[in-house]
């Protein structure tokens, strides 16, 4: 299932007892690139990323993957698009019965994508890229929280998809390990994959090294690269 | 004044209801989910249900001991005593298959279960909840429904039937044992009456009371551990709240079951 376009229609969300984080939102989010989602703290990045991964749902309006509302989808309807979406938690996010490697794992050999020997192999591979092969075979409570959160992140690479969403993916795990993780996206790009690519993030050092576009969300609403003058901009 | 306490018990009334349907809906759902998930294999599901068998059925082996030779002694010699002086006490089997059979088997098993294993399931699936355990496996295509809730429900459900089994043979023939060391009670007799006793009907009220009983803590179980949204400091609220309402539902689904058994004998025997 190819992912062509990802839109907001009227949508609107909040959490229960707080400010809606977004009103009215009509977005079409830009495709076949690396998307920087910039916004200040609060403002509903992370919340924006767990809306296009289907983790959360609007309060009204709708959001459509090429054309069809998520919402009106049982689990196994958007179980194609779920795999075609890569994840990385900003924090928590690993599952605290299984290794490290079972974590990454996990998703190919549930889904049955390729052999659990292949899928082993697969995830091998990433943690020694990354520097992680020594903890590989222990707990997340073994481990410190770096290593949870890198999981977390090789876990949204293992699948190959074609949308990666990234919540703050350089915080606690170093800047050379972003800078190897995010060459490992470049590698997937190259080769087809991960074609649609959104980072929230506060690093602006890390996201200088990379060729992006940029969406700002302010005052509820979301703004594509370089905003006009009537638009409010957040400074960051 | 008068009315507002009505509107609350309305509204009480009308949360009750609510929740009651929310809990068997997940039941529905859970199943539902496991039936149209391809991936899911067989194994998976196994590998949950055999590990809550161990730590719901075989670890509760000791303790469900303990209480059935209790108060299996105790019931055997307060009615062979009771009886003896009434001069009734070939009616003996009669009586425990009432009281230990029918009412204290299901009860005393649910009670334990609830005690250790419902507050670990809802601590469990609610600490999931709080880590961001659930949301990772939905990001990854895996229903918690059927991941999660299914095989706790289903380990949990055969769990509870054979504790109380277990409890109801330990109550029956490890109380009168013990009873042996205090009243002479000759065991053909004992046990010819328990068995003229036993009808086809314990049979299913048996499976019925337990099968339900099992049903309802580990359904309320996991639906209060997934009730927790964001913060640890929900879990223990919804583990208390499991074991709260477990208590309840299962307390009053066995009261329910009783009556309308007993109803329906009296219907039988045309006294209604």
């Amino acid at each position: 299932m190819k992912i062509q376009s990802l839109k907001f229609e009227n949508l609107q969300f909040g959490f229960e007892g707080q400010d809606p984080l977004f009103e009215q939102v009509d977005f079409s989010f830009p495709m076949n690139d690396i998307v920087w989602v910039k916004a200040s703290s609060g403002a509903g990045r992370s919340s924006l990323l767990q809306l296009l991964a289907g983790l959360l749902n609007p309060l009204k309006g709708n959001y459509l993957i090429n054309d069809q509302n998520v919402a009106e989808m049982s689990f196994e309807e958007f179980l194609p698009y779920r795999l075609a979406i890569g994840y990385g938690f900003d924090f928590g996010g690993v599952i605290h019965n299984r290794t490290l490697l079972e974590n990454v794992s996990l998703p190919l050999a549930y889904h049955k994508i390729c052999s659990p020997e292949e899928a082993q192999e697969r995830a091998e591979h990433y943690f020694e890229i990354l520097g992680a092969s020594k903890v590989k075979d222990k707990r997340p409570s073994l481990v410190p929280g770096g290593m949870r959160k890198l999981t977390c992140l090789i876990r949204a690479l293992i699948m190959e998809p074609q949308v990666l969403l990234l919540d703050d993916p350089s915080v606690g795990i170093g800047q050379e390990t972003s800078l190897k993780y995010f060459d490992c996206i470049q590698e997937l790009r190259k080769a087809g994959k991960a074609q649609h690519v959104f980072v929230s993030s506060f690093d602006e050092q890390l996201m200088n090294c990379l060729p992006h576009r940029e969406i700002f969300l302010d005052c509820g609403q979301i703004y594509l690269d370089v905003i006009d003058g009537d638009k409010k901009v957040v400074s960051l | 004044m008068i009315w507002a306490s009505i509107d609350r018990l309305g509204r009480t009334i009308t949360d009750n209801f609510d929740y009651t349907l929310k809990v068997f809906l997940m039941v529905y759902l859970s199943v539902r989910a496991t039936l149209r998930d391809q991936a899911q294999g067989l194994r998976t599901i196994f590998s949950v249900i055999s590990a809550q068998i161990y730590f719901t059925g075989f670890q509760a082996l000791p303790l469900i001991s303990v209480l059935a030779l209790a108060s299996g002694g105790i019931v055997i010699l307060q009615s062979s005593t009771n009886l003896n002086l009434f001069g009734g006490a070939q009616m003996i089997g009669n009586l425990l298959v009432v009281i230990i059979v029918r009412e204290l088997g299901p009860l005393m098993t649910a009670l334990v279960v609830i005690a250790r294993s419902g507050t670990a399931v809802a601590s469990e699936v609610g600490n999931m909840r709080a880590n961001r355990e659930i949301e990772a496996l939905e990001s990854m295509g895996i229903n918690p429904l059927s991941y999660i809730v299914f095989p706790r429900l289903v380990g949990g459900v055969i769990s509870v039937v054979c504790l109380a089994f277990y409890y109801i043979v330990i109550a029956l023939i490890g109380g009168f044992f013990l009873t042996k060391l205090i009243q002479d009670l000759p065991l053909s007799f004992y046990l010819d009456s328990l068995a003229n006793a036993v009808a086809f009907e314990d049979l299913w009220l048996f499976l019925l009371k337990n099968t339900f009983s099992g049903m309802i803590i580990f359904v309320v179980s996991c639906h209060q551990g997934l009730s927790v949204k964001r913060s640890p400091t929900e879990v223990p609220i919804a583990t208390t709240q499991a074991v709260v309402n477990s208590i309840i539902y299962v307390v009053v689904f066995n009261m329910a079951v009783t009556s309308l058994f007993y109803l329906s004998q009296l219907i039988k025997l045309g006294v209604l």
